[in-house]
């Protein structure tokens, strides 16, 4: 299931992040939620936050629900509410020259929020 | 004596008098888990003669831990008892909840050796990074003996080195000796002479060694040390090995 939900929204994904050469101090995107919010956050693979990204977060049928910028710690909260995540999310972030995603599941979303 | 009559001899020897290396084991379903991987990694714990695939039985380990972002979290009660090369072994599905390294690290009860008039205790522990995040590839978890790596323990191409650091009671130990052994999975792989079976390299005058697998897969490094202490046995003090091991998978290379 996690496979099939991540192949749907990957080419999404795929599509946001190809063209994009893999670069040495590559970006990595997590998301979490709470049930109350999102957390978006995004680090180089040195080890260091991006101070600014912009971030859109992207349901199962390709509609951008919301958008966002990281503030200067790499992070990013964003109201539960504001979204419809009965599809799942795909959020992505992109620094200019880094990109990277993260897809949260309908899996990973009642794990948390339907417990 | 015919040479067939020989090798029947011989291979009756080997099988009565096994010498394989010993080898705690923690192999994890992939080193390496992406978002697409899923959100947990499967643990098989055993002990065994990894090259021969032979599996020994593995009592309940002493302990049995994860480390992740510095915090150490018990595992031992999550362990289910599982039969792994034929004999007792455990198994554990540990759930992935943010990216980073998670090191899984296993302290068995000793185990007496009476070929070797010893006990055993090998201090166990291997790698996993999450979702492309490899922060804490270097842990040190402070056991009493361990390889500290110096390469990142995962994403190795076969034929990459790998070198790490051996320590006892956290310091370096000079000119550490560290047998090597494939975990032969399938048999596929064959010895033309039983010292290929386990090889051994030497650390430096810091505690440092370095290999190159000639092949992918999982390869068991062991620094063998003689505890500062006794256990009794048949009302006898008795030696100690401690084994730091640590298990590295090689990738294959997929280039020309």
């Amino acid at each position: 299931m996690i496979k099939r939900v991540i192949g749907q929204l990957g080419c999404v994904a795929a599509l946001i992040v190809l063209g994009v050469t893999a670069e040495a101090h590559q970006l990595n995107v997590f998301a979490s939620t709470d049930c109350t919010t999102v957390l978006v956050e995004a680090k180089f693979s040195t080890g260091r936050r991006p101070i600014s990204g912009d971030v859109q977060f992207i349901d199962g049928e390709d509609k951008v629900l919301a958008t966002g910028t990281l503030n200067d710690d790499g992070t990013l909260r964003v109201p539960w509410t504001d979204l419809d995540t009965s599809t799942g999310l795909l959020i992505t972030v992109s620094t200019g020259a880094h990109k990277d995603f993260w897809i949260m599941t309908p899996e990973d979303i009642a794990k948390k929020c339907q417990s | 004596m015919s040479r067939v009559f020989l090798a029947s001899l011989v291979a009756s020897a080997t099988v009565a008098w096994p010498l394989q290396a010993h080898y705690g084991m923690i192999i994890p379903s992939d080193p390496m888990i992406s978002q697409e991987d899923g959100r947990s990694v499967d643990l098989t714990m055993s002990f065994s003669h990894p090259f021969e695939h032979d599996g020994m039985v593995l009592e309940r380990p002493a302990a049995f831990t994860v480390t992740h972002e510095g915090e150490t979290v018990d595992l031992l009660g999550s362990l289910s008892e599982a039969t792994v090369m034929d004999e007792t072994g455990f198994t554990l599905t540990y759930d992935l909840e943010r990216p980073g390294t998670y090191v899984f690290a296993m302290e068995p009860e000793p185990y007496w050796e009476p070929d070797e008039d010893a006990f055993i205790i090998h201090y166990t522990k291997t790698y996993v990074s999450a979702y492309g995040d490899d922060e804490g590839w270097d842990t040190e978890l402070g056991l009493k003996t361990e390889i500290v790596p110096l390469s990142k323990p995962f994403a190795l191409w076969e034929r990459n080195v790998f070198q790490g650091i051996v320590k006892l009671d956290g310091a370096a130990v000079p000119f550490a000796e560290v047998e090597v052994e494939f975990f032969n999975e399938g048999a596929a792989a064959t010895a033309p002479d039983e010292l290929m079976i386990t090889q051994t390299v030497k650390a430096d005058e810091n505690g440092v060694f370095t290999y190159a697998p000639p092949g992918a897969g999982w390869w068991g490094f062991a620094a063998l040390n003689t505890a500062d202490y006794t256990l009794p046995q048949d009302s006898e003090d008795k030696h100690v090995e401690l084994g730091a091991v640590i298990w590295v998978h090689f990738e294959d290379w997929t280039g020309q």
